[in-house]
């Protein structure tokens, strides 16, 4: 077994159309200047597909990103995968498990994909070796058929692989990548674009080791982070309460509070009862049966396996429950019947699609039913109400939705799509922001939440910008604020519905989850100092790499990052009047409490805010010449004036 | 007498065993209340009260509202109690 350092991060280059592969090695500077993963990922998606690419033709690249951290035996297994999104974004989605570290060991920090085969294909590497495999067998499984498929095929039971479903395949709106049977990312469209290039999966083996380039430092470093991130020295308490029962914790305090989306969002309190009998609480002492955690992670696992153990649907496995899950197929369409919600969730899995689109068409697709919009003859005779009392037909038209069949090749389209065809007013019930269907957390009254949606680059993901919940200012002091350089007002910007300091404590979050992310780390252990404290992140990093960088450089890194994301969605014609939240939450009250609705005096300050922080013009959401000089991004800004494109 | 009802999540439920109550009290406050609970669960004390301050723990919440009104979320420990409220231990 050789041992491989992590200064130089190398990538592999595979043209699908010609079956053609060669391995390079990426600039030793570009670990300083955008560490990895993310950061890698973004640079090389700026720099190889250019403004125009068709999303789903040949010239459009998949890159799976590692980074100088993954691997190492500190809980940093995560990667990142990053496209042009079919809707014409950056895609980039993160993903857990234990395919990063492996493709590592293989030799191999990313993987770049391009052209198109001419029938479906498989990749297997081992050990920096590279073969495109026939998957004409492949073509048409499940997740967890290709799964099983490949794992027999390969005799090797610990392989690690990222796969697509028949949703991919059908090019079916959303579809992320998925691997370990319940994990996906990428709901920009990775999935897409995994299908149009005809590779069904990629497995992946490595044998070699990795070496940290001062040992005695990285140690030091990591018992400070292990420190912050230990359930039992934490300073945030919540720590082992959120890495025991996760995201869906929040059901019951959510509906409690005027938070939960209910019923498309018309409604924000759902029956408290309800909310128990889909609660983390319920799932936890009645469903789970394993708790699983990714690679090396310090936590005991914020995963879950779980078996239904009687009733209609006994015997049916799955696992993960997060907050996606409770909003999408519970609260959502008023289901409170956990047993069918975990089964409609793992048939999502198993046919390749994206929960909250999923969740968030259907809910579409009911509230048109209600008002009239849609009816049986629309919708193959099932009656689609909120409620879900036809919970069979339900079952099917997911399918139908993956397979692109009758009412469900409609919904296959996501509601932003489906919404234009079915038109009178149905655009007010689509839920989506930059034709993406949105996320777990409520908006009207958490500002953050709504800004947050509203400006990231891939449509709504809260990774990108994760504030740990219960969101606790006091997890970092004016001193230590002050001590890192952060000018923000904490009191008033978790104040959730005053907009004044959103735009600045949402510079911070998305500049800080970059970094995580780019390590690449899990953004959800950054609850302790909410994350700005990026120190001991830092210290690894130059022990882990042996590249020397003050901590002002290491957090530029993170804001690189944010402005290439930016510049690339600024490259495909986007501008500040896509930042903005749906229709629903821009004009309609939330009726209780006297929550109102996200207008336009406060929202636009708060974008206002938010692109003044960044260094961004105003009036278009566009970075200046000036930010992206001072980031080493001038040749952005020579791009932006070459394509015309107005840079202040 | 008051009836109130009672609402525990997460860890809470790990002394309580159970995830809500209605439960009858004489309290005034939310400290008495939470004296009442010790008692009958132990380790209420020590998870939701400063031992320095005598306040609420900081990284611990206390969702109250009176019947049909906006949840508060409880600060100062000697918030008043009335009939038909509902509390949210976090």
């Amino acid at each position: 077994m050789t041992a491989r350092d992590n200064r130089v991060q190398t990538i592999l280059w595979a043209d699908l159309s010609n079956g053609s592969t060669r391995l390079e090695m990426l600039p030793e500077e570009w670990t300083r200047k955008y560490l990895g993963c993310r950061g890698i990922n973004a640079r090389l998606l700026f720099d190889e597909v250019k403004a125009g690419t068709d999303p789903l033709g040949p010239d459009n690249v998949l890159f799976f990103g590692t980074g100088p951290m993954d691997g190492l035996p500190v809980g940093m297994g995560r990667m990142s995968i990053a496209c042009k999104s079919p809707r014409g974004t950056v895609a980039e989605g993160s993903f857990g498990g234990f395919f990063g570290p492996e493709l590592r060991r293989a030799g191999i920090d990313y993987l770049a994909i391009r052209g198109q085969a001419d029938h479906p294909v498989y990749l297997y590497i081992e050990d920096g070796r590279i073969e495109v495999r026939d998957a004409s067998h492949l073509w048409g499984l499940k997740t967890n058929e290709t799964d099983a498929a490949l794992r027999k095929e390969l005799s090797d039971p610990d392989v690690q692989l990222r796969y697509i479903g028949p949703a991919a395949e059908n090019l079916v709106h959303a579809s992320p990548i998925f691997g370990n049977l319940n994990n996906s990312g990428g709901r920009a469209g990775c999935g897409e674009v995994m299908a149009s290039k005809r590779l069904k999966a990629i497995a992946v083996r490595g044998s070699r080791g990795i070496r940290v380039a001062d040992y005695d430092a990285f140690l030091e470093a990591y018992k400070v982070l292990r420190q912050r991130l230990d359930l039992a020295t934490s300073r945030d308490m919540w720590t082992p309460v959120w890495s025991t029962y996760g995201a869906p914790v929040l059901a019951r305090l959510f509906t409690d509070i005027g938070n939960l989306m209910t019923c498309n969002a018309r409604e924000m309190r759902w029956d408290f009862d309800k909310a128990t009998r889909i609660s983390a609480e319920n799932y936890l002492d009645n469903y789970v049966t394993k708790a699983k955690a990714c690679w090396c992670c310090p936590w005991p696992a914020c995963q879950k396996l779980h078996e239904i153990k009687s009733g209609k649907y006994q015997g049916f496995k799955g696992g993960n429950y997060w907050a996606a899950q409770p909003v999408t197929f519970g609260s959502l369409i008023d289901n409170d019947d956990l047993d069918w919600l975990l089964v409609i969730s793992g048939l999502c899995n198993q046919y390749g699609l994206d929960v909250f689109h999923v969740g968030y068409t259907l809910a579409w697709a009911m509230e048109c039913f209600e008002n009239g919009l849609l009816t049986m003859a629309d919708t193959d005779g099932l009656e689609l109400r909120f409620g879900c009392q036809d919970k069979d037909g339900l079952i099917d038209l997911v399918r139908k939705i993956a397979m692109r069949e009758g009412f469900g090749d409609l919904l296959a389209l996501g509601c932003a799509e489906a919404s234009k065809i079915v038109g009178r007013g149905s655009e007010r019930f689509c839920l989506c922001v930059k034709g993406q269907e949105l996320e777990g957390i409520a908006e009207r009254n958490l500002y953050m939440v709504a800004l947050g949606v509203a400006v990231s680059e891939v449509g709504p993901d809260h990774t990108r910008w994760y504030p740990p919940y219960p969101c606790n200012p006091s997890l970092i002091s004016k001193e230590e604020l002050a001590e890192l350089g952060i000018d923000l007002d904490l009191r008033l910007a978790f104040q959730g519905r005053n907009p004044e300091q959103k735009g600045k404590l949402l510079r911070w979050f998305t500049i800080s989850r970059a970094i995580v992310e780019s390590m690449p780390s899990c953004v959800f252990l950054v609850r302790d100092t909410l994350g700005l404290d990026m120190r001991p992140w830092w210290n690894l990093f130059k022990a882990a790499t042996g590249v020397e960088l003050d901590y002002p450089e290491f957090v530029m890194a993170g804001e690189r990052l944010l402005n290439l994301d930016r510049a690339f969605n600024v490259r495909e014609g986007y501008r500040r009047a896509d930042d903005h939240p749906p229709i629903r939450m821009a004009t309609e009250d939330v009726p209780y409490f006297g929550y109102r609705k996200l207008d336009a005096e406060d929202f636009e300050p708060m974008l206002d805010e938010y692109y003044e922080a960044n260094g961004w013009t105003v009036a278009t959401s566009i970075p200046t010449r000036k930010k992206l000089e001072e980031l080493g991004l001038g040749d952005v800004a020579d791009e932006f004036d070459a394509l015309g494109i107005e840079v202040e | 007498m008051k009836q109130l009802e009672l609402r525990y999540v997460a860890h809470v439920t790990t002394i309580t065993d159970i995830l809500q109550e209605g439960h009858q009290t004489e309290a005034v406050t939310i400290r008495e209340l939470l004296d009442e609970l010790d008692a009958r669960y132990g380790g209420f004390h020590e998870l939701f009260v400063n031992l320095d301050t005598g306040q609420l723990n900081l990284n611990t919440m206390i969702y109250y509202s009176d019947p049909g009104e906006v949840p508060i979320s409880v600060i100062d420990l000697d918030h008043p109690i009335g009939d038909g409220g509902t509390v949210t231990f976090w």
